[in-house]
């Protein structure tokens, strides 16, 4: 009995979670829990402010990874057998539909949620000071979001892959003097071939998940050393000049370290002196904290529960779509791009150097410049109405062209609305 | 609140076990299983004695598929159809057995499907359903895609009218023909049904409002013919093994494609024949069968200047020729001779070539095998294709050939009217100036004839 308890004792190496230093001990003696801080602000967790947007997406991208292991062991990245393989999975891989409607639909939703977390942190003004680089690394994330999402469409192999892909490689094509070259580089040829299949298949599988799983790292650290999740907009003083940073010491100081309590002991490497670039915080700000555990982590668990059970329970009742096998001699009528990319071919439609290239140039540079051009330092939303309706006009117009694309198009890419049945083309 | 969100978490726990079990069970219930267990218990009756009878039912369910690669294709029928074989006999299948065929090769339907609608093919997207008994044999024509097919002569003569009424003036099949209509080529795997096909053959306008397809006014058995031709094209890519098994080229249908090709109106054989070209008695003595084969491919790159027509023979076609030349005797053409009254001189042949371009590249089509035109173009002047017979009346040869060469939109009935769906198309790029020479030539030659007859 003893040899068990001093074997998870060698384990743990903490102190019993009845106490708080056994709580603490169990966030920073974990290496993957310790991304948490040993304390959170009750306000912070609350569902209304951050919609735990930012944990759905990174489940969604865990339940991606390990059912993506799980397909891989079924698939061959070559045509015809690519397409063949899907059909297996239908067919005779013990509980392969399943399997493929968990990637499928966590994927489309990962793209959605991506997007989401990025207007609430834009709402709340969470990308300003200090906050602005992980901004950056957010949109760089969106884009990677967006990549694995294209370049695993085309795996399926079928003519709604096929198609996709060739609508969506021809809009990077519009782009001058490098737009050919780098399409023929990712397609590893002029068309959709099986130079492509594999190209796509090495950036889906490891290119991608590698950068992927690297910047999030980033994201979540810059997150804890940008000074935790920011603070509710309603808990915002009214009309903060500057920043929040009360209790820093000014610059050039001495940091003075408080009295040291009977119950607390500090270890400190060195001690140095200058202003800290993260939010502090107020003693009675601390004393609104609570411990990680269980507070932090029951929610996560819930919000990680809820997206299983919501992927899963989609995946039982909606099959993900496989169409006939690649065709590259049929062109379906119209031939459409995935639908987060239908906003764009809306654009290339009506020009395909300023839809295809310039527009979304523009759009990711602006992304991108965002925290470094948005000069005001409030986060409150009554002095921010103009960069608010800006970015609400960029979200309603980047649906707005999503949902003309998807459900507004038809034959000839012909203006058709959606309950207008269309008899097929040319007999 | 933190009671209530434990509870929450171990519910949502719950329900996400409940949600594997279920698509667990949903996996391991599929519905050829059920049908595996019923047959086993109709073999089990069968059975003499207890043992046995248990040993049948132990029998583990599994999936039962042919694997052919060389026909790019897994077959799982079996899984349910599990008494096809051996208990029921599958006649009439010569050297195609199932287990180096399969099913869906001629069937039709999705072999990799394990359930029923799926497997029947009878689902979106899937190109190839299930083909009903009077249809299968179409199927054939998928491999056997050269000459004369044993017992399937819808098929053949499909592919006759396809060549003669001239369907490739509009219809490309294989990259050779116009674009007035669809390419043809995989029209077998765009899922029309054969019904669908063979009305559409009886009467285009009626599948297929505004259809600029004339009506060809095909009988019932030559609509069919039509429809079984069109289910073959599958396009499907498929092992050498399979594509180079085709029909034997066989001395007898040599022999039948020399007469139809009325060879003997120039050729003679041991001094039996036409004396305008070459003696082929022992011509297989005196060149190879490569060198015979390309003077029947191009009869002008072996023999530049040469009057022989191109004839558009198939491969198998051209071996079976030489292989009757191997076997030809003065006798047998004076017995073929005998069917026929007329030789050609070179002029002759000459019309001749020209008459084959005019049917080959599918001007036919619209202006008719007699040149008697007639199809029906609505808003063109005359609301029909022109008839080519009074040609000469009209126009000067020359004036002909800068039609044929850069094609030309007919006249509009109603100026403000719709275009006419038919258009003649530009030849140039098709056709030599030699070939539109020799159509003008045969065009005129029809001319001669009728005022000969006036």
């Amino acid at each position: 009995m003893n040899l068990i308890r001093e074997i998870w004792q060698s384990i743990v190496r903490r102190d019993p979670l009845s106490t708080d230093k056994g709580k603490s001990e169990l966030v920073f003696l974990n290496v993957w829990l310790h991304i948490h801080p040993a304390k959170v602000k009750k306000e912070n967790m609350k569902f209304r402010h951050t919609f735990y947007l930012g944990f759905i997406t990174f489940f969604l991208f865990l339940i991606l990874l390990t059912t993506g292991i799980a397909l891989m062991v079924y698939y061959r990245p070559y045509p015809p057998q690519a397409y063949q393989d899907m059909k297996d999975l239908q067919f005779v891989v013990f509980m392969g539909p399943f399997l493929r409607n968990m990637h499928r639909w966590a994927a489309h939703g990962m793209v959605i949620c991506v997007f989401l977390h990025m207007c609430r942190v834009f709402y709340t003004g969470s990308y300003k000071k200090p906050r602005q680089f992980n901004w950056v690394i957010g949109v760089l994330l969106l884009l990677l979001t967006l990549g694995l999402s294209f370049t695993g469409y085309l795996l399926p192999w079928d003519q709604l892959a096929y198609w996709a892909i060739t609508v969506g490689t021809n809009i990077g094509s519009y782009a001058p003097l490098i737009g050919g070259q780098v399409r023929e580089l990712l397609l590893g040829g002029h068309s959709v071939g099986e130079g492509a299949l594999i190209r796509f298949y090495v950036l889906h599988v490891a290119v991608l998940p590698a950068l992927m799983i690297l910047l999030t790292i980033v994201h979540f650290w810059r997150v804890r050393k940008d000074g935790g999740l920011s603070r509710p907009i309603w808990k915002l003083k009214p009309k903060t000049e500057a920043l929040v940073t009360i209790g820093a010491p000014a610059a050039a100081a001495p940091l003075q370290a408080a009295a040291a309590s009977k119950e607390k002991t500090y270890g400190l490497m060195e001690v140095v002196t200058g202003k800290p670039i993260f939010e502090t915080v107020t003693p009675e700000e601390e004393e609104d904290s609570v411990f990680s555990y269980p507070y932090a982590f029951v929610r996560e668990a819930v919000v990680l529960m809820a997206t299983v059970t919501t992927v899963m329970t989609m995946s039982l009742l909606l099959n993900a779509p496989l169409e006939e096998l690649a065709n590259p001699a049929k062109t379906p009528n119209p031939a459409k791009a995935p639908w987060y990319f239908l906003g764009l071919q809306e654009l290339v439609s009506h020009s395909a150097l300023l839809g295809g290239v310039v527009a979304p140039a523009l759009m990711v540079l602006a992304l991108l410049a965002i925290p470094y051009l948005d000069r005001n330092p409030s986060r409150r939303l009554g002095d921010r109405k103009m960069i608010l309706l800006l970015f609400s006009i960029f979200v309603f117009a980047n649906l707005a062209l999503i949902v003309v694309g998807t459900f507004f198009r038809g034959p000839g890419w012909a203006l058709i609305p959606p309950w207008v049945h269309v008899v097929g083309g040319a007999e | 609140m933190e009671r209530k969100l434990q509870i929450t978490f171990f519910a949502l726990s719950l329900l996400a076990l409940a949600l594997i079990l279920a698509a667990g069970w949903q996996a391991n219930t599929p519905s050829w299983k059920t049908y595996q267990r019923d047959y086993l218990q109709l073999e089990a009756q069968g059975e003499p004695n207890e043992v046995t009878k248990a040993a049948v039912l132990a029998t583990p369910p599994e999936i039962h598929q042919v694997l052919l690669p060389g026909l790019q294709r897994v077959d799982r029928c079996t899984t349910c159809h599990l008494g096809v074989e051996p208990f029921r006999y599958h006649a009439g299948l010569g050297p195609h057995v199932p287990s180096r065929f399969g099913c869906t090769i001629c069937h039709g339907g999705q072999g990799l499907a394990t359930d029923k609608e799926g497997a029947h093919g009878n689902v979106a997207f899937w190109p190839n359903p299930l083909l009903s008994k009077d249809y299968i044999r179409a199927s054939c024509g998928r491999c056997h895609k050269e000459g004369e097919v044993p017992g399937v002569p819808e098929l053949t003569e499909g592919r006759r009218l396809f060549e003669t009424q001239g369907c490739r003036g509009c219809h490309k099949l294989n990259g050779v023909g116009g674009s007035i209509g669809p390419d043809l080529t995989g029209e077998g795997a765009n899922r029309r049904s054969p019904e669908w096909l063979e009305k559409h053959f009886l009467a285009p306008n009626a599948v297929s409002a505004g259809s600029a397809m004339p009506n060809f006014h095909f009988i019932k058995e030559q609509a069919r013919d039509l429809t079984y031709y069109m289910l073959s094209l599958t396009n499907e890519e498929m092992g050498s093994y399979f594509s180079s098994v085709r029909l034997i080229p066989s001395a007898e249908y040599g022999r039948q494609l020399f007469v139809e090709k009325n060879c003997i109106a120039c050729h003679a054989i041991g001094g039996v024949g036409a004396k305008t070209a070459p003696d082929l008695l022992g011509v297989i003595k005196r060149h190879s069968t490569e060198w015979l084969d390309e003077q029947l491919v191009n009869p002008e790159l072996v023999y530049p200047g040469s009057a022989m027509p191109e004839y558009d023979l198939e491969t198998n076609a051209r071996k079976a020729l030489v292989a009757y030349l191997a076997s030809a005797t003065p006798e047998d053409a004076q017995l073929i001779l005998s069917k026929k009254t007329r030789t050609m001189t070179p002029e002759d042949v000459a019309i001749e070539a020209g008459k084959q371009d005019f049917a080959r590249f599918g001007c036919v089509g619209c202006h008719g095998t007699e040149l008697q035109g007639g199809v029906a173009n609505p808003n063109a002047q005359g609301g029909e294709v022109p008839s080519l017979l009074h040609v000469s009346d009209d126009y000067t040869k020359d004036e002909v050939i800068g039609i044929i060469r850069n094609g030309r939109v007919p006249p509009l009935d109603n100026a403000a009217g719709p275009a006419p769906p038919l258009y003649m198309p530009s030849w140039k790029h098709v056709l030599s100036d030699e070939d539109i020479n020799r159509i003008a030539d045969y065009l005129w030659s029809k001319q001669q004839k009728q005022k000969d007859a006036w």
